[in-house]
């Protein structure tokens, strides 16, 4: 992982498949007066030189995050999977609202599917869990340049920056 | 009508069921979203996060206080934000303390014992709650109400004249109006900070006179912090049973028999509940609560507990000052049968406990729904 802060990172292949899998998708972002705002989300997907990722929200539950980010691009996105807490930050300056492709539809629906699995292996039911993430049926997509990323495992090493 | 959303009305989000989040942001306006294993309700208007390691959430906050928490029902999956702002944070006292043992109680059932480790409780007011999101999923259902319980709770109470009587219509009364089966009440030796089992329910054995330390447990730490603590996951951290056959085996050794009283408890207990017994500031016992079912307590029964022993602690302290007016009394030779603890150190407690005892023999002739064993 490049670690200059500030300037385009690349995800290794390791990292890249983990928040493309049954993880937990925290979006959050925070408005002109600095007050901040957060949105669980429903699945990414990582660019092919693995710089820029996209995550995918529910419309009607993220207007707030959306404004925030359509004015001034900020957005800090945290990646945990239930079952073991391995968690990271990846954090961008430049994020925009882009196009829902066909293809992000399919992968919020694998994205449910995995993330019910994960939590199934700690006890939740499904019902519960589908509940939670819901079906979001009108995706919005935020994309953003990786400006720096960070280690976020409960424990000692928590907010550390990612080792390359 | 709809009632409006409160933090008091989502207090179910708050019991660690299901990790919350938390967004902040730094000084010069960089995002930052963080999970956070304890988001604790502190009353209606506030809220206290746990600080286990100097995180960017933490740094984030002294730089600029405002913070967004985003809590999940645990039984309906329903999302709602708190818009809230940091305040100050505690490093000991009372909050600290149950914050502490909810946090050991979290961290077991995560699988994170060892990693978890309160160093503060953040301390946040919260300025709004809205619900960001509504489910098909109903709320568990609750059983009554708890004013109409505390109500027949009380009521019964009322008809208790003296000490002993009081503490077994008090866990009567825990078990036939709240359900609550396994429940004892330990009252602290007046010389010193120990406290004994006075009465119990539920149990094989009935423990009368086993003893806890302050900070031991969960009832311990109750009694030390004054302080309500409360779990829903089992903790080796807060558990009392290994501790306690520790201490039975040293004084088998070293005491007498009157001193190896095994402590009663459920060897499967998942959730537990211990309220301090209050005269004022003055800590006179602990009411504990446990069950072999996950999250049996909540915020409500906790509120019901605090409640009945604020009432069980102010009427010993009225008999107690009753037992003091009558020993002032000429002819008085001594304590009326159901004696309080203070006057004499040490001696009040100990004949309150042999007449309990004596009571508990008398009992199991009598067809008592929890027989119990003779303890000495």
């Amino acid at each position: 992982m490049d670690q200059s802060q500030g300037k385009a990172l690349q995800l290794d292949v390791d990292h890249a498949a983990f928040i493309q899998g049954a993880v937990s998708v925290v979006v959050g972002s925070r408005n002109t007066q600095h007050v901040p705002d957060v949105v669980r989300g429903c699945g990414c997907r990582v660019s092919r030189d693995r710089r820029r990722v996209t995550v995918l929200v529910e419309a009607a539950r993220s207007g707030s995050v959306l404004e925030n980010i359509a004015a001034n691009g900020l957005v800090a996105v945290v990646f945990s999977q239930p079952s073991t807490h391995r968690t990271i930050q990846l954090k961008g300056s430049d994020a925009r609202l882009t196009r829902v492709t066909g293809a992000d539809r399919g992968i919020a629906q694998r994205h449910l599917l995995a993330w019910v699995q994960d939590l199934r292996l700690i006890g939740y039911a499904t019902e519960f869990a589908r509940a939670v993430r819901g079906e979001a049926p009108d995706l919005a997509a935020v994309t953003f340049t990786l400006t720096s990323a960070f280690q976020q495992t409960p424990g000692p090493a928590a907010g550390k920056r990612l080792a390359q | 009508m709809t009632p409006p959303i409160t933090l008091h009305s989502i207090r179910a989000c708050l019991e660690g069921a299901v990790p919350a989040v938390v967004a902040t942001c730094s000084g010069d306006g960089t995002p930052n979203v963080s999970y956070i294993s304890e988001v604790h309700y502190v009353d209606p208007g506030h809220v206290a996060l746990s600080y286990q390691f100097f995180s960017k959430t933490r740094q984030n906050v002294l730089e600029n206080p405002r913070a967004t928490v985003l809590v999940i029902h645990p039984d309906t999956g329903a999302q709602y934000k708190l818009a809230a702002a940091y305040l100050r944070t505690e490093d000991s006292g009372p909050l600290f303390e149950c914050m502490k043992a909810k946090l050991a109680g979290i961290a077991s059932h995560a699988g994170m014992t060892g990693v978890f480790r309160l160093r503060g409780a953040d301390v946040y007011r919260v300025d709004s709650v809205t619900e960001v999101y509504r489910t098909a999923l109903a709320p568990a259902a609750t059983s009554a109400s708890s004013l109409a319980q505390l109500r027949c709770c009380i009521e019964r109470l009322s008809a208790a004249s003296d000490l002993a009587s009081l503490l077994d219509t008090l866990l009567d009364s825990l078990r036939d109006v709240f359900d609550i089966r396994h429940s004892m009440v330990l009252m602290r030796e007046p010389a010193g900070e120990a406290l004994h089992t006075v009465a119990s329910r539920g149990y094989t054995a009935s423990g009368v006179g086993a003893e806890i330390r302050p900070g031991e447990g969960v009832i311990g730490t109750a009694a030390l912090a004054r302080t309500p603590i409360r779990i829903a996951h089992a903790t080796s951290e807060f558990g009392y049973g290994r501790a306690m056959r520790e201490d039975a085996a040293r004084f088998g050794i070293t005491a007498g028999i009157e001193d190896a009283i095994p402590f009663p408890g459920l060897p499967e207990s998942q959730s537990q509940v211990a309220v301090p017994i209050l005269a004022g500031e003055r800590l006179l016992g602990v009411l504990f609560a446990e069950s072999t079912e996950t999250g049996r307590f909540g915020y409500d029964e906790e509120d019901a507990l605090v409640v009945l022993a604020s009432y069980v602690g102010t009427v010993a302290a009225m008999l107690e000052e009753d037992e003091a007016t009558d020993a002032e009394k000429p002819g008085r030779s001594g304590p009326r049968t159901g004696a309080t603890w203070s006057a004499d150190p040490g001696a009040p407690l100990r004949r309150e406990r042999q007449h309990l005892r004596r009571r508990r023999i008398h009992d199991q002739g009598c067809g008592r729904r929890d027989p119990v064993e003779a303890a000495v």
